[in-house]
């Protein structure tokens, strides 16, 4: 029981660190612009697919892949914010979560036409740490110190540079930031390219170790709410928290219980922290 | 000569009309005032030359070129700085970032360091709250913060709405003085102000805005002697 108890937690902490980026993506998005990216499943399906081809046709490592994905990731989060997001920012809040949710659509129409929904696989081991009970895959390790150092560099960048720093005003008040001369369109596109990029970073993390369709995002999706909710808005440190917190409750809730009730409890975890302490647990911001 | 003219504004918010015809224009390294009772559209008005909205009709220049349809940011880096009414600081930020944020035209950005010096030199409360978030501050120093962040972007024009609302007097005077120092700097200030009596003192011309439209201008000394100034705006 102790070392099933151990190995589940230690299990849980390392994917915890992955959701962790996965909700940054979202959180950034959301807290720059106010906008509820819908694609953020299907964008981290697609780094999940794009690493499997790195690697299965180029024979690419995939971590070498994983930076190319995170790039392509960047620029297409731009251009999706000016095709789908941009022209529909000022219209009412709704407007543009169904465009988020349109581009979910195509996405996962084009996926489903491209690759079908048999489950595919990056057939690629660093092999394990550990013995027995205690056994820790190395891809999963080097998931969560790639999470760790994506989150500093996203907290360094956000607090001590300059493109950093318009992101901020821009989402404090836009307005300011316009009579400052910062163009707000632009650093909104930047923001929502960098949404995107750690959405990709996390999916092409997670083909590591994890089988995936077209629709594995929307698990992470729905786990990034209620993570974005416990860390508070546009915080990357409290996304990091709250995945960690959530990769926990999901590896050590089986043990005791059986493993549907993972969902039940995140989603009761989630209405709590809404009610009770709707800034989340880390988040200072009304 | 003039450095900034706004000919024959009309402009508003959707079906609401609130400028019917404004014109002023602003000499250089000159301070003047633009005074009025409440909603009478001098808020309105400085939006519209700044580029929040724009206008309907007329046209707006600066420098002797036509800006009428640029936007706020592009306005920002040819010179052309607002401090808004309400401050409007990047209250999540720190009181360094806010004033760095101010230095993001290309013209400010060399001279960083000798406008910050000049900030705090001129409000050292902000040398001393440099690192605590802008929501923090009190409202006199969140006044003298939006005034900062305008003198760090190296402003040809330093547009201000509503300096004294809501503030102490003392302070009041403080910052009156601190435009007076702007303005020997050669900085080219327009001054909206509820205060039309302080504004008159120290401003060297002046435009009255009453229902959208610009109903008396002249040097500020000549209007605080004139009879319907007086009577409408001074209460004398």
């Amino acid at each position: 029981m102790g070392n099933l108890f151990i190995a589940s937690l230690i299990d849980g902490l390392l994917i915890g660190f992955v959701y962790g980026i996965a909700a940054m993506g979202l959180s950034l998005i959301w807290g720059v612009m106010n906008v509820i990216n819908l694609a953020h499943a299907p964008i981290m399906a697609l780094a999940m697919f794009g690493v499997y081809l790195l690697f299965v046709s180029l024979n690419l490592n995939p971590y070498i892949a994983l930076i190319l994905i995170a790039l392509i990731g960047l620029i297409g989060g731009v251009i999706i914010y000016y095709i789908a997001i941009h022209r529909v920012l000022s219209a009412p809040p709704l407007s543009t979560l169904l465009a988020t949710y349109a581009v979910n659509m195509i996405m996962i129409g084009l996926g489903t036409a491209a690759f079908s929904t048999t489950p595919r696989n990056v057939n690629f081991t660093l092999g394990s740490i550990g013995s027995g009970d205690l056994t820790v895959q190395g891809t999963r390790l080097v998931a969560a110190i790639v999470a760790t150092v994506v989150t500093g560099a996203l907290y360094f960048f956000l607090y001590r540079t300059r493109p950093g720093k318009n992101i901020r005003a821009v989402a404090n008040n836009r307005a300011a930031a316009e009579l400052m001369g910062i163009p707000s369109s632009r650093v909104l596109a930047l923001s929502f390219g960098l949404g995107t990029l750690l959405a990709a970073v996390a999916g092409g993390l997670i083909a590591t170790f994890f089988p995936f369709t077209i629709l594995a995002g929307n698990a992470y999706q729905l786990k990034s709410f209620v993570i974005v909710v416990l860390g508070g808005l546009g915080n990357p440190i409290g996304s990091l928290l709250g995945g960690l917190i959530l990769g926990v409750m999901e590896g050590v809730i089986p043990i005791f219980m059986p493993n549907s009730w993972v969902p039940v409890l995140e989603f009761i975890l989630f209405v709590i922290i809404l009610l009770v302490r709707p800034t989340g647990l880390f988040g200072a911001k009304k | 000569m003039s450095i900034l003219e706004a000919r024959d504004i009309t402009s508003g918010y959707g079906e609401v009309q609130v400028l019917w015809g404004s014109s002023l224009n602003l000499e250089e390294g000159k301070l003047t005032c633009l005074v009025g009772g409440n909603g009478v559209g001098k808020t309105t008005l400085l939006r519209t030359v700044m580029g929040q909205i724009h206008p309907w009709s007329g046209s707006i220049w600066f420098e002797g070129r036509d800006v009428s349809r640029l936007p706020a940011y592009t306005k920002a880096d040819m010179g052309l700085i607002m401090v808004p009414e309400g401050r409007q600081l990047f209250t999540d930020m720190t009181v360094y970032d806010n004033l760095e944020m101010g230095a993001t035209n290309p013209r400010a950005r060399p001279k960083m360091k000798d406008n910050l010096e000049r900030v705090y030199e001129m409000f050292p409360r902000l040398k001393e709250r440099r690192d605590q978030n802008a929501g923090t501050l009190s409202g006199g120093e969140q006044q003298m913060l939006a005034v900062g962040r305008g003198i760090m972007a190296d402003p040809k024009v330093l547009l201000i709405d509503e300096l004294s609302l809501g503030l102490a007097p003392v302070l009041v005077l403080q910052l009156f003085e601190n435009l007076k120092q702007l303005r020997d700097l050669k900085i080219t200030i327009l001054l909206v102000e509820q205060n039309v009596q302080m504004a008159l003192a120290i401003s060297d011309y002046g435009f009255v805005l009453a229902e959208g439209k610009v109903s008396l201008e002249g040097p500020s000394r000549q209007l605080a002697k004139n009879e319907h100034v007086r009577a409408a705006y001074l209460g004398l």
